[in-house]
């Protein structure tokens, strides 16, 4: 599978799309840190339930873990913009006929399938990182401005920050895959995209608010869990095997679908 | 041996039938047309071969091997289906080796297939800067990757100028004579008579014709065209001419004498002694189009509109 990751990244090695992808993950990053640190420290309320993005409060960022809790907090944007540039990649490949070369230089299509995940999920775990660099940078000036204190910040920042990492990297891993099998599904980025986003920020909310009870099983809300790595309704561990379940569903639903469907395209 | 052998090949795509029970077999060696009107089944038929669409009926091998196993035979096969497909932002050389760590060829296979078709000096620019002919040829040398043993080009020549045309013809019969077999779908029949050794004829995806080029062209025939001087001897010329034995039917002023060279001398003869003087005696041999028309039913390779949809016609 090696070949088919080496080639996936030959094509992926285009300085423009970098530089929006990682840009996109850094511009979030500073946006999200000074909105942050600005709204909790005056006090301001968002309310309950808003999709996208949602803050800790003031007592949490002056902990331990508020040199990280801009990442976590931008998980959901961060997850958009991965779900975007999986589908987008994964469906350009159709659209302009890339696919049929592909297929028929390497029929074994499971192989090629494999080969641009690994090959995805490279690139998110680099842009994962600048993006955590970025917030770090970011996270100490505005946490200043806003008058949150810091102290706390120095107990474990290395382990705070990696682990924040992690939890993030994970969870765009599950996003990019969402984005990557509803791209494989439709063909079109456009329509990937629209559903991938219009269901984990709008129709799950929806579904959430109708059914009541316990929906904290549902993607969006595993990956806001798995990203902060947990939350008080569902426990990491479960989190991350539900995020495990996502995955496996997803990535053999894009399998069985490519490798039985005719190219047509 | 064989580079292609298929047996009642089918496919159909909901009530859509592409390729109907198609049977071919193919030499090894050579170039190979593959011709028909828009909506023949040709790329269907490519695609097929190449693993990319599934028969419904039928078998097929390439190179001795089922289609059903592409695997066994991509390392083999170098194809160009439609119109070539390449990471618009990438360059050339990026494109390709991207396509060769796929494969798992070499990189310095890259620059050989470049200078093949010459692209080498032009190879950093991103492809979404390159006209339709440098894209073909990029195509092309995606496609020569592997030094494949068959080759198969859909369309080859779409959107080459005329001396790119004879270039990649001039490559193609280079190819085939070193012993490559490249099989070119095409529906320009100039093209393919200039280019192939053997021809495969097909229309709504039925099997039309197949066998050597040669053996094509021995089906044209000759008709002579005659003239009178003036207007009103042409009936008296036609009476005379069909007395004489032969067929004769009016086209316009001209009239239509089925008959080859031989026997221009004698239709000349027959005029006199009829007291016509012609204006006009000119042999007209078929031309592959002639016989495409005759074998299809299709003027300019388009099929018509209501036999293509009653069939159900897909590329």
């Amino acid at each position: 599978m090696l070949a088919e990751v080496r080639s996936e990244l030959v094509r992926l090695r285009r300085p423009r799309l970098l530089a929006a992808w990682f840009g996109l993950m850094g511009l979030f990053a500073v946006m999200v840190n000074m909105v942050m640190f600005s709204v909790v420290s005056s006090g301001t309320v968002l309310p309950p339930g808003a999709p996208g993005v949602s803050f800790p409060d003031a007592a949490a960022l002056a902990g331990p873990d508020g040199l990280a809790a801009g990442l976590s907090a931008a998980s959901t944007l961060f997850g958009v913009i991965t779900l975007s540039f999986w589908a987008t990649l994964t469906a350009t490949d159709y659209s302009s006929g890339l696919v049929r070369l592909l297929v028929s230089a390497q029929p074994h299509r499971w192989r090629l399938l494999a080969g641009k995940v690994v090959a995805l999920a490279s690139v998110t775990a680099a842009a994962t990182v600048a993006a955590t660099i970025v917030n770090v940078l970011v996270a100490v000036p505005a946490a200043g401005a806003a008058g949150v204190p810091t102290s706390a910040w120095g107990t474990h920042p290395l382990s705070t920050i990696a682990a924040a990492g992690v939890n993030t990297f994970a969870a765009l891993l599950v996003w990019g895959v969402i984005g990557l099998v509803l791209a494989v599904l439709s063909r079109s980025s456009a329509v990937a995209i629209s559903v991938g986003v219009g269901y984990v920020l709008v129709v799950e909310s929806i579904v959430k608010m109708a059914a009541g009870g316990n929906t904290d099983w549902l993607p969006g809300s595993t990956l806001t869990a798995l990203a902060r790595g947990g939350t008080v309704s569902l426990a990491y561990a479960s989190a991350v095997g539900l995020a495990l379940l996502y995955v496996t569903i997803g990535l053999g639903l894009a399998g069985a679908v490519f490798t039985r469907r005719d190219v047509t395209d | 041996m064989s580079v292609v052998v298929t047996t009642g090949l089918t496919r159909r795509f909901g009530p859509i039938i592409a390729v109907d029970r198609l049977s071919i077999d193919l030499p090894a060696s050579g170039v190979i047309g593959l011709v028909g009107p828009n909506g023949a089944g040709k790329s269907t038929l490519i695609r097929m071969l190449l693993g990319l669409v599934r028969p419904t009926d039928g078998s097929a091998t390439v190179l001795g091997i089922p289609v059903s196993s592409p695997a066994r035979y991509a390392s083999r096969v170098g194809a160009l289906v439609e119109s070539p497909a390449f990471v618009p932002a990438l360059s050339a050389r990026a494109n390709l080796v991207s396509l060769a760590r796929l494969r798992g060829l070499r990189l310095d296979r890259v620059d050989e297939v470049l200078s093949f078709v010459g692209l080498t000096g032009r190879d950093r620019e991103p492809a979404k800067n390159f006209s339709l002919g440098m894209k073909q040829r990029l195509g092309i040398a995606a496609a020569l990757l592997p030094d494949p043993e068959l080759l198969i080009l859909d369309e080859p020549t779409n959107g080459l100028d005329p001396a790119g045309i004879v270039e990649i013809r001039g490559l193609l019969r280079s190819l085939g004579q070193a012993g490559r077999t490249v099989i070119v779908s095409s529906h320009l029949l100039a093209e393919i008579e200039a280019m192939c050794d053997y021809v495969v004829v097909v229309r709504l995806g039925r099997l039309v014709f197949s066998g050597p080029m040669s053996e094509l062209l021995a089906r044209t025939r000759a008709h002579i065209d005659v003239c009178a001087e003036h207007d009103g001897d042409t009936d008296r010329l036609r009476a005379a001419l069909t007395d004489a034995g032969w067929v004769v039917s009016a086209v316009d002023a001209v009239l239509r004498v089925a008959s080859d060279a031989t026997a221009a001398a004698d239709l000349n003869r027959a005029a006199a002694a009829a007291g016509v003087t012609l204006s006009r005696l000119v042999v007209v041999q078929d031309s592959l189009e002639d016989i495409f028309l005759a074998m299809t039913g299709q003027p300019d390779g388009e099929p018509a509109a209501g036999r293509a949809a009653a069939h159900g016609e897909v590329a």
